[in-house]
């Protein structure tokens, strides 16, 4: 069935169409993404009555590349599409006054490309090269605005910490095809044993790069400096999902100390981000900080055991996120930039933008009846029935407090106070594309049930009636901390220190950055040893050969000087005596063969003995011939 | 039956003896003669590649008597190893006529160097005789000293030199292990497919043999630490010069580390393989530790280029060591892909780089920045083509550090540390890209031209072949699977 392919295709071409015409780059890339999402609707429907299809492609020998259309592919293959689609409409409205856009809506289609094929991806081989290839894209958009310095740096590191993440993957994925003999994903699952807990360990060091885990979490807010439409598309509900994809589709392979690592990675992750986004002083950092506390909810669910809520977590966020970052991407042109001291009461003047903002800012804290309610419900209550609960539980209800108290910050900071607005252009586009995800991010908890029938996925045990009460709990009062104290109170003396993100020692950048530099300029040091080494020996050999070249000159002085003797010695012999020209004479003859003897010896009659020797004659005398050319 | 091996061998000779026939040619004409040679001899090896090999042994053999009294022979012919060596060559050497055709400097000489060191290329892939191995291997450096000590930059005699010697005196201990292996044959002849079928040499004297084979390839790869040659002659080569020499001359090197070390002695190297495993990870590893200490663009691709050269060595010994087939079938899979793809993105880089440095006089990342905005088609081709190079999926490098990596960790797990070498090579290449393509533009460099027509076809096809063999690699792999996979060792 080659219908597997077309999610992947159309965006592709698209993205091939753009850089070939140059022209009608929004269009080409809205066909793209909106012919992605229709097929993806209709692949659904066909798995949805049972149709499960494979696609097999030329790879590497004995490895080919598999597409498999099952229900969770076939899921995400929707959530992708759709958020690609509404965030490009809203592109077309943020990025009018842009230059470079055939090059940002090329990128953008290439990026749903590849991370269509991620998820569809039913071999290691596609999936790894599908994982890095989202991870380019990333560097790509992030990188837009190149000539900003910011901008750059971010893209850079970026890449850096994705790509030394991802080791973790290329390992794992060695593990995993080396001892399954093949590369199906799904025939790997079953390795079992210690393989399976150190690829289960690999890949988690792998998601943790991509879905911005403590401590890879660093390269996330700076991504912010790329354009907002990437930000809703890439740091929110694609790019950074296929960490926690990843996680949801091995879960087979998953041994229970893999399984608590996870959780206790999540936990970590929501409660430390989730303090930075409350300190933070930048919309889009704050949603950047956010998305990163919210995939550590999603791990925490995957440590418990429930990938299910996970990924009802992963698509209620996919929606709730895009919008709000869409809705901040409407904010920023209103005041020229994203930081809260020019937001004030930029809801006011934006109010639709802000309506939509709100919505989906409730629907991230967990209020009833919008979708992150269920989804988180569905968090807490695998937090609460797994066998690590002592620890995942209090860390997922913090997560939840902490969500609540940094929405509701934002959503004050955003109302309050007072300031101008600018002519906002493309508003229109913006609109559609914040509320086309709005909605759904609103009543996408009506969808979760036909989703956990149509998934076969360990669905969390029901603790129901604590779940919801304390989920709740924790949201409510978590948004009425955030609304009525401000920050600086809430963390106290921590305050500063969550506003430089937590680093640690310095952060990763220093933990690990400088160490390879150390060693990388070790290594240039040892290079400069090393050459002068070989200059120093190279030298010798001039000594010797300029040695040689003296003893040449001497030699030829020796002969000139015979030469002369021997002229004055004809002269003499010119008037001495027949018997001693002939005793010269006969003296010749016997030393001529007595050195053609000896050079009979050298001769030996095998090759082999003359090759070497011949190579080494011709060595030495090129030796000479270019010392004495260089010396002229 | 057209003899195509031989006559793709011999035409760019021909082309070269033509050009010094001539009377006084003009430049134009020089370079035509030469353009149009490269793309004959380009045809010529389609036509092999169209031919293909068959699975076992040698295909498209071609044998002329020569010296029989001692066995040797003029025996040329291809397997799955040599021909995709063949047809990068061919390429490469096109491309770097057409890069070459606005010399004006003693075009005539340089060209036929060019065509001479064409002919020793292809006729080093292709020879079956150890004699005949032996003269194209040494011939092809002469070619190469007179380039870089006749047209290269300030320090060139210094660094000519210096290449001249480590490559000859490296060489020597080769012919050496050639006599061995001669001297050990059953019929004393210099048949490289008698000593392939049939290893002449065992115990002690096959490990000598293997020593002095890995002395010279060592040199050439180059692998740490006799590497030290390569930086200088290439920060002191001319393009075309820096082209060829990572392109191709350096496969010659991992070429017979296959074909010489791995099938003429292939006992003593699963005895010495992890030996050789230990310098190939430390090649790689500390190649691209030093790629990232540097500021010097070319400097910086020099290096880059002896770490991806490490990961060809991991591929043979982890071929030599293993007794799994299909993991030694993987791992030099990866092996023979890594030299064909690290020919076109050394190759595209260093065009780029030169193309740099004739315009800005410099080499210094620290000088340049916002280049991307200035010429963006350099620009565009730079990051292309160093995503190539950090083994980005989708281009010609990961395919074959993919199946490297996969055979060493189906082999001795340990040394997949080698891995490590992805993350710093993508540092690297982050670092040059940030330094000098984006950020603000200086401007020192508004006037920079972008690609002109000739420096387009020069690096477009290497672009484009990268790009092909990422995303579909089996046009190449089919064919070096066709031998890998029936190799008995």
């Amino acid at each position: 069935m080659n219908e597997i392919a077309l999610p992947v295709v159309f965006p592709l071409l698209a993205a091939v169409a753009i850089l070939v015409l140059r022209r009608w780059a929004p269009a080409l890339a809205l066909a793209g993404a909106t012919l992605s999402l229709a097929v993806s609707l209709w692949l659904m429907g066909r798995v949805a009555e049972g149709h499960l299809e494979t696609l097999l492609l030329p790879g590497l020998p004995d490895m080919p590349l598999r597409l498999t259309a099952e229900p969770l592919t076939a899921l995400l293959t929707v959530v992708i599409a759709t958020v690609g689609t509404f965030v490009l409409i809203h592109s077309v409205g943020y990025m009018k006054q842009e230059s470079g856009l055939p090059r940002f809506y090329a990128v953008m289609s290439l990026f749903l490309a590849a991370m269509q094929a991620l998820v569809l991806a039913g071999d290691w081989v596609l999936l790894l090269a599908a994982w890095e290839l989202i991870g380019l894209c990333s560097y790509l958009l992030i990188g837009f605005w190149f000539q900003r310095s910011e901008a750059a740096n971010a893209a850079s590191r970026a890449f850096l910490y994705t790509r030394s993440a991802d080791l973790g993957l290329y390992i794992a994925v060695f593990i995993l095809i080396g001892s399954a003999g093949t590369s199906e994903i799904a025939a790997t699952m079953n390795v079992g044993g210690s393989v399976a807990v150190a690829a289960g360990l690999l890949l988690l060091l792998a998601a943790m790069g991509k879905s911005a885990q403590v401590p890879l979490q660093d390269w996330l807010m700076r991504a912010m400096a790329g354009p907002t439409p990437v930000s809703a598309l890439l740091h929110s509900a694609t790019l950074v999902a296929a960490g926690a994809i990843l996680l949801i589709r091995v879960t087979p392979l998953l041994a229970p100390g893999v399984l608590l690592a996870i959780g206790l990675v999540g936990g970590f992750t929501t409660v430390t981000t989730g303090l930075v986004a409350l300190a933070e002083r930048d919309l889009k950092r704050l949603l950047a900080a956010s998305t990163a506390s919210q995939y550590g909810l999603m791990l925490i669910s995957i440590g418990a055991g429930a990938p299910l809520a996970a990924l009802l977590h992963l698509v209620a966020h996919a929606a709730i996120k895009s919008a709000l970052f869409l809705a901040a991407g409407d904010f920023q042109h209103a005041r020229g930039g994203t930081g809260f001291d020019r937001l004030e009461s930029v809801g006011r003047i934006r109010p639709w933008a802000f309506a939509g903002f709100t919505l989906a800012a409730l629907a991230l804290a967990g209020i009833p009846p919008l979708s992150g309610f269920f989804s988180k419900d569905a968090v807490i209550a695998a937090a609460l029935s797994a066998a690590g609960a002592v620890w995942l539980a209090p860390l997922a209800l913090a997560g939840t407090l902490l969500t609540g108290a940094y929405l509701a910050r934002a959503l004050r900071l955003l109302w309050r106070g007072a300031g101008g607005t600018r002519p906002v252009a493309g508003a229109a586009w913006m609109g559609v594309g914040v509320w086309g995800l709005a909605i759904p991010a609103a009543a996408l908890g009506l969808a979760f049930g036909p989703i956990e029938a149509l998934l076969d996925l360990p669905a969390p045990e029901a603790e129901g009636a604590w779940a919801v009460l304390l989920g709740l709990l924790a949201a409510v009062s978590g948004l009425a901390l955030g609304w009525l104290v401000p920050a600086r109170r809430l963390l106290g003396p921590a305050n500063p220190w969550a506003q430089s993100g937590l680093t640690v020692a310095g952060g990763l950048t220093a933990v690990v950055g400088r160490p390879a530099m150390a060693v990388s300029r070790g290594c240039e040091r040892l290079e400069d040893r090393l050459y002068a080494a070989a200059l120093r020996v190279g030298r010798r050999g001039l000594t010797i050969a300029r040695g040689c070249e003296r003893l040449e000159l001497s030699l030829y002085a020796v002969v000139l000087g015979a030469g002369h003797a021997n002229l004055a010695m004809g002269h003499l012999v010119r008037v001495g005596d027949e018997r001693r020209i002939d005793g010269l004479i006969f003296a010749l003859v016997a030393s001529v063969r007595a050195w053609g003897d000896r050079a009979r010896t050298l001769q030996s009659g095998l090759i082999h003995h003359s090759l070497a020797i011949s190579a080494v004659v011709t060595a030495v005398m090129l030796l000479i011939l270019i010392l004495a050319s260089l010396r002229f | 039956m057209l003899p195509l091996v031989s006559i793709t061998l011999f035409l760019p000779l021909v082309g070269a003896v033509l050009i010094l026939c001539l009377p006084r040619p003009t430049a134009r004409t020089v370079h035509g003669i030469g353009i149009g040679t490269a793309v004959l001899t380009l045809a010529g090896a389609l036509a092999m590649w169209l031919e293909g090999v068959s699975s076992a042994g040698f295909s498209q053999v071609e044998e002329l008597e020569w010296i029989p009294a001692i066995g040797a022979a003029y025996r040329v012919g291809v397997d799955g190893i040599s021909l995709p060596l063949v047809l990068l060559s061919a390429v490469m050497f096109l491309v770097a006529f057409i890069f070459t055709s606005s010399l004006r400097e003693r075009p005539r000489a340089y060209v036929v160097l060019v065509l001479l060191l064409e002919t020793t290329a292809i006729g080093t892939f292709t020879a079956l005789d150890g004699i005949l191995f032996y003269v194209f291997f040494e011939v092809s450096l002469v070619s190469m000293y007179f380039m870089i000590a006749g047209w290269g930059h300030e320090e060139r005699q210094r660094a000519a030199l210096m290449f001249f010697l480590y490559t000859l005196l490296g060489s020597l201990p080769l012919l050496l292990a050639i006599l061995g292996l001669y001297l050990g044959s059953p019929e004393l002849s210099f048949d490289m497919r008698a000593w392939i079928a049939n290893p002449p040499l065992e115990g002690a004297a096959a490990m000598w043999a293997l020593i002095a084979m890995l002395i010279t390839f060592a040199v050439k790869i180059p692998a740490v630490p006799l590497h030290t040659w390569l930086p200088a002659a290439h920060v002191q080569a001319p393009t075309v010069g820096s082209v060829i020499l990572a392109g191709i001359m350096l496969k010659f090197g991992t070429y017979g580390l296959v074909r010489f070390a791995l099938q003429m002695t292939p006992g003593a190297f699963r005895e010495a393989g992890i030996v050789v495993l230990i310098f190939g990870v430390v090649s790689a590893l500390y190649g691209a530790f030093a790629a990232l200490a540097q500021t010097d663009l070319k400097r910086l691709v020099a290096y880059t280029s002896i770490n991806h050269m490490g990961y060809v060595i991991v591929g043979v010994s982890v071929a030599a060591l293993t007794l799994d087939p299909s993991v030694r079938t993987v791992a030099l899979d990866g092996a023979v892909l890594q030299m064909f793809s690290h020919g076109l993105v050394t190759g595209a880089l260093f065009f780029l780089v030169g193309m740099i440095q004739e315009r800005a006089h410099s080499r210094e990342m620290g000088e340049f920045g916002g280049l991307l905005k200035t010429v963006p088609l350099i620009g565009w081709s730079f990051i292309l083509a160093a995503f190539a190079s950090l083994g980005l999926p989708g281009l010609a490098h990961f395919p074959a550090e993919f199946q490297i990596f996969l055979g060493t960790l189906g082999s001795v797990p340990a040394a997949v540390v080698v891995v490590l070498g992805i993350a710093i090579i993508a540092g690297t290449f982050l670092k040059a890209i940030r330094e000098t393509f984006l950020g603000e533009p200086r401007q020192r460099w508004h006037a920079m031209p972008d690609l002109s027509k000739r420096e387009l076809l020069a690096v477009a096809p290497l672009l484009v072949l990268t790009v092909a063999t990422g995303v579909a690699p089996s046009w190449v792999l089919d064919v070096i699977h066709r031998t890998t996979s029936s190799l008995v060792l």
